[in-house]
């Protein structure tokens, strides 16, 4: 198994929570100089754990069994932090009120169907918006406690802020589009990151 | 009048019932429909708004005005008077809800408060009143976690309250039960907030009303308005209102009802009550609601007023709505009146229903119907017969968690990569996965439905295939996915990559082989009905896009008034463009090409499609070597060695040739009526003449060729000289996509798409949307054929249909057009509705 240093092991992990990266969203993610991210991806392609095609990098099928091995290293001390682990006590249920939210954002409810929410309700929409933005919120403790151990962890409460921002000026694709830098994508990135960051399996 | 005058003078609340329903500037929209609702008499409780006025003040000067809180307690005792009730204090406790109510709804304001006003006395008296002490207990924990988090801005709820609340019964002491409530919420909030939740009820009505107004100015709702361009200055309202109580008894309750059946339609109320509950225990799941039929039973007349209220309301707002009502002791109140959410069926049988009792104004009643309802409803579905033979036959491999509806079939895949690939070979694609990640978005994009074993309704691919509209089944737990293996388990049945499986993403079925799907014709008799009014109203003339012979079928099924088609899609369809680059390319100048073979593969190509036809209203397009389709599906090479192809009568050769196909192909299935022949890019009558004089000479040859040649006008100065183009050739058509590129000097494939021009848009730098509006150029053009002799030409709309759009066609007098045949209903929609308003 192929050892990686950290700065490495932080561009990996980037390329396989998004599977196909260029390097300017890895850099984004990271806080990497592009240069830095390209250099990275040269020397984790020969050793086999991710390969580039057309600037964009794709994990291998060892990359993430890698990561893991590197995580339980890296991630000792967080892994036995009582304030994180009190905090990550506490996110399974913030995770499902905003699934939920995510939910009430794509469908409402209609006697006791659910129809695509078509988006005329203003009213309707600001407030799941607004609860959205409450859950964000509510990440803030425990994203703050992971900056304590890692600073790369900050990049997402900016990327929480740039997505609703967007969603504020109008560009509601930002609430739960797969193909942007959506609420729900930085989400389901954090959420994957800290499982991996602990070492846990996502709950079924 | 000086600054200090004025707010001595003026009045900063006003009662619901003295206020003007008009003035939505002062009392935002939840108080003007509150006045609204008091003014004719429907029960709302009452209550009073705190106008934008005082919100201007408290901005401008950070405090709330002089005399402010005289005000709002004069406002109090009058309402302490009209109930009876007393606010904090017994023997009935008023409690209070404060709401911000803006003129426009926006993300960031403060949302509501309810059960304000509890103090120690209000909680003792409320739990005698209803002899609950542990629903009192439940108050004070609603009320403390609300105000907490919404006025004082905690993010987290009290932790362990719940538990703490379980050890209540209905018969303990309420002073106590009040006490240790209180205290533990205020000590288990004590780090998140600067200052406790106030005992004091007057305190707390203050903080929330100040809470209100300073919600107006969050990062959120400033950038906001920033960019809806909503002044900073308009201010919100508050609404003040007494809370009613649904748990006094038998002779009180909650419930929820929709002036018609929000899921099919059908005009009978429908909804739902619960006995001796509040309504937020309705919502909860965790009691059973019984239908309204049935709860009617038990308290006959508050029923009775909320059949008449809600029938009368539905005919005054001319619209289907959702209320929330509570009774207490046996006197209904209206707490929450919406327009009721509903499904793409109901709102096309509600629309047609209310256009046909003539209660409401056919344009009114259309207002509930959306294209985008139209769309959902035209998507192919199985055909009903079919599901019930496959369920017979035990064709269904398992049922999941519908998590996006839509009937769809197709090859199953395990793999991201393979779905991608096999879709864009022109397979339809069931993705099915154990579950899904960010890394399987590209197969997902490419699937037409998605199966996952594990995860719920929330789970990323439920998410993930809602943001992308794709039919999806998650949670089949008796799946056995293996993706390595390439076979999908389910007890004895096997199933193997690339065999045929049909979804359905709302019963969560999973068929195995192809269920049959239904067309897009008449899915019901409402449906059928309300079109029909949209084209008499309209009497415009919509034809359908088709390339297949299938698709003229379908297009007749729908009613379009007849057909368009374009020679490059039928023989790109037909695979045929090589054979004709070869054709063009051969002989030893453009004009020396082999024509005879163009015209054969036009001629053979099009049999089919005129067959199907048979004789309906029919115009092809001619071939543009400009199109951006063709452009890509021809060799370049072609263009650069015969560049004359690429001006419209370049080569007179190749026009005769399509003229002569298209003669042979009308003579083998026997048409006689009129096939229009367009050629595009047409500007001057010199080019009309030189088709018309090609159009001679076929007839030389096919005399009973029942081609007429016309024009597809692309440019301004096609549009101007149209009259005169009409003379000589007289079918002509407006391509709007392509003058609307040329005039807006955007790309025709750009319209296509929502970016870059979404964003380009909210970055304000073009002041209309091109997909949405004509602008100014091309709408002129187009009032200037008004104006010009001859009938309006007609207008070939190819991208989706935008409402606006449309009602700006009609307005200038374009009543012929032709869409892509899955537009044509929509359109067919959107026309009506232009109609009407048009008056």
């Amino acid at each position: 198994m192929p050892a990686i240093d950290k700065q490495q092991y932080d561009v990996l992990n980037v390329v396989a929570l998004k599977k196909l990266a260029p390097v300017s969203a890895v850099a984004v993610s990271t806080r990497l100089e592009e240069a830095e991210v390209t250099s990275a991806f040269s020397s984790l392609a020969q050793a086999d754990l991710l390969v580039v095609v057309g600037g964009s990098a794709m994990p291998t099928d060892d990359a993430a069994q890698v990561l893991d091995q590197h995580a339980a290293d890296f991630y000792a001390n967080v892994r036995t932090d009582p304030e994180v682990l009190a905090l990550v006590e506490r996110f399974d249920q913030v995770n499902d009120a905003f699934l939920t939210t995510m939910s009430s954002w794509q469908q409402v409810k209609v006697g006791d169907r659910r129809v695509a929410n078509d988006h005329t309700d203003e009213d309707y929409d600001a407030k799941v918006i607004d609860q959205l933005d409450r859950l964000v919120a509510r990440l803030g403790p425990l994203i703050e406690a992971f900056v304590g151990f890692d600073a790369r962890f900050s990049t997402y409460r900016e990327r929480f802020d740039q997505a609703l921002e967007k969603v504020d000026q109008g560009a509601t694709e930002y609430v739960s589009s797969p193909t942007v830098e959506s609420v729900h994508n930085v989400w389901f990135e954090f959420h994957e990151d800290l499982l991996r960051t602990l070492g846990r399996e996502r709950q079924a | 009048m000086s600054v200090a005058q004025q707010t001595v003078t003026e009045t900063f609340t006003v009662r619901f019932e003295d206020a003007d329903s008009q003035d939505v500037g002062r009392l935002g929209g939840k108080g003007a429909g509150l006045a609204e609702m008091t003014a004719h008499g429907f029960p709302v409780p009452p209550g009073f708004v705190i106008t934008t006025a005082a919100c201007r003040h408290f901005l401008d000067h950070g405090v709330l005005p002089p005399g402010f809180d005289d005000q709002v307690a004069a406002q109090l005792a009058l309402l302490e008077r009209r109930t009876g009730k007393s606010f904090g204090a017994g023997p009935e406790p008023l409690l209070l809800s404060v709401r911000s109510g803006a003129p426009v709804s926006m993300p960031g304001m403060m949302d509501t408060i309810l059960d304000l006003g509890l103090s120690r006395e209000s909680a003792v008296q409320l739990a005698e009143a209803t002899h609950d002490t542990r629903f009192v207990a439940d108050l004070v924990r609603r009320f403390h976690t609300m105000y907490a988090e919404t006025v004082l801005g905690a993010l987290e709820g009290p932790d362990g309250v719940m538990a703490l609340l379980d050890g209540f019964r209905p018969d303990d002491d309420a002073g106590d039960a009040f006490d240790r409530m209180w205290a533990f919420c205020r000590d288990a909030l004590e780090d998140q907030v600067d200052e406790p939740v106030p005992t004091d009820p007057r305190a707390q009505l203050r903080g929330a009303i100040e809470a209100v107004f300073g919600s107006w100015n969050t990062r959120r709702a400033r950038t906001y308005r920033a960019h809806h361009k909503i002044s900073d200055d308009v201010g919100t309202a508050v609404v003040v209102q007494m809370m009613v109580f649904g748990n006094l008894g038998d002779d009180s309750g909650s419930g929820v009802a929709f002036t018609r059946d929000p899921i099919t339609g059908k005009d009978e109320l429908y909804g739902e009550f619960l006995i001796s509950s509040q309504g937020e225990d309705v919502v909860s799941g965790e009691f059973t609601p019984v239908p309204i039929r049935e709860a009617e039973q038990s308290l006959p007349g508050p029923f009775a007023d909320l059949r008449k209220r809600c029938a009368e309301l539905e005919r005054r707002r001319g619209d289907v709505l959702d209320i929330e009502f509570t009774i207490e002791r046996s006197r209904l109140y209206f707490l929450q009146v919406r327009s009721a959410k509903r499904t793409a069926e109901a709102a096309v049988r509600i629309a047609n229903d209310m256009w046909g009792s003539e209660v409401v104004d056919p344009l009114r009643a259309l207002s509930g119907v959306s294209t985008d309802h139209i769309r959902q409803i035209q998507r192919p579905r199985f055909v009903p017969d079919e599901i019930e033979a496959a369920r017979g036959d035990g064709r269904v491999v398992t049922v999941g968690i519908g998590a996006c509806p839509g009937q769809v079939h197709g090859a199953l895949c395990f793999d991201a990569d393979a779905a991608k690939e096999q879709a864009e070979q022109g397979t339809a694609v069931i993705l099915a996965r154990p579950n899904t990640s960010p890394a399987d978005l590209h197969g997902m994009i490419a699937a037409e439905g998605i199966v996952t074993a594990t995860g719920g309704s929330t789970s990323h691919a439920a998410v993930v295939a809602r943001a992308l509209g794709t039919t999806c089944v998650v949670g089949c737990g008796d799946l056995d996915i293996d993706p390595a293996g390439g076979t999908l388990r389910a007890g004895d049945i096997v199933l193997r990559a690339g065999d045929q499986v049909s979804l359905d993403g709302t019963t969560g079925e999973l068929f195995s082989g192809t269920l049959p799907s239904t067309g897009s014709a008449s899915v019901s008799e409402s449906f059928t009905s309300l079109l029909d009014r949209c084209r008499r109203a309209s009497g415009a003339t919509v034809l359908a896009r088709v390339t297949l012979p299938g698709q003229a079928a379908e297009a007749q099924a729908i009613d379009s008034h007849g057909m368009v088609t374009a020679l490059d899609d039928v023989l790109a369809a037909a695979g045929r463009f090589e054979a004709l680059a070869a054709a063009l390319s051969a002989g030893a100048t453009a004009d020396t090409a082999d024509f005879a073979a163009v015209e054969s593969i036009v001629a053979e190509e099009f049999e089919a499609l005129l067959a199907a036809t048979a004789e309906a209203d029919m115009t092809v397009r001619a071939f543009d070597f400009l199109a951006d389709d063709t452009h890509e599906l021809l060799d370049r090479s072609l263009l650069s060695a015969r560049p004359q192809l690429a001006l419209p009568l370049g080569v007179p050769g190749f026009v005769e040739a399509q003229l002569g196909g298209l003669a042979r192909a009308a003579d083998a299935t026997g048409r006689t009526a009129p096939l229009g022949f367009a050629l595009r890019h047409v500007t001057d009558v010199g080019e009309a003449r030189e088709l018309t004089a090609a159009h001679r000479r076929v007839l030389a040859r096919y005399p009973k060729s029942p081609v007429v040649p016309g024009v597809y006008a692309t440019s301004a100065s096609a549009v101007r000289v149209a009259a005169e183009l009409a003379e000589e050739a007289p079918v002509v058509w407006l391509d709007l996509k392509l003058l609307m590129a040329r005039d807006w000097g955007i790309p025709a494939w750009l319209l296509l798409t929502a970016q870059p021009l979404d964003d380009y848009l909210r970055a304000g730098r073009l002041n209309g949307d091109p997909r949405a509006q004509l602008g100014d150029g091309v709408r002129s053009l187009l009032e200037s054929l008004t104006a010009a002799p001859g009938p309006m030409p007609g207008i070939r709309l190819s991208m989706p249909v935008a409402d606006s759009l449309v009602a700006e066609l009609y307005a200038v007098g374009c009543r012929t057009f032709a869409a892509d045949l899955a537009e044509v209903q929509p359109l067919t929609l959107a026309l009506g509705r232009a109609a009407l308003a048009a008056g």
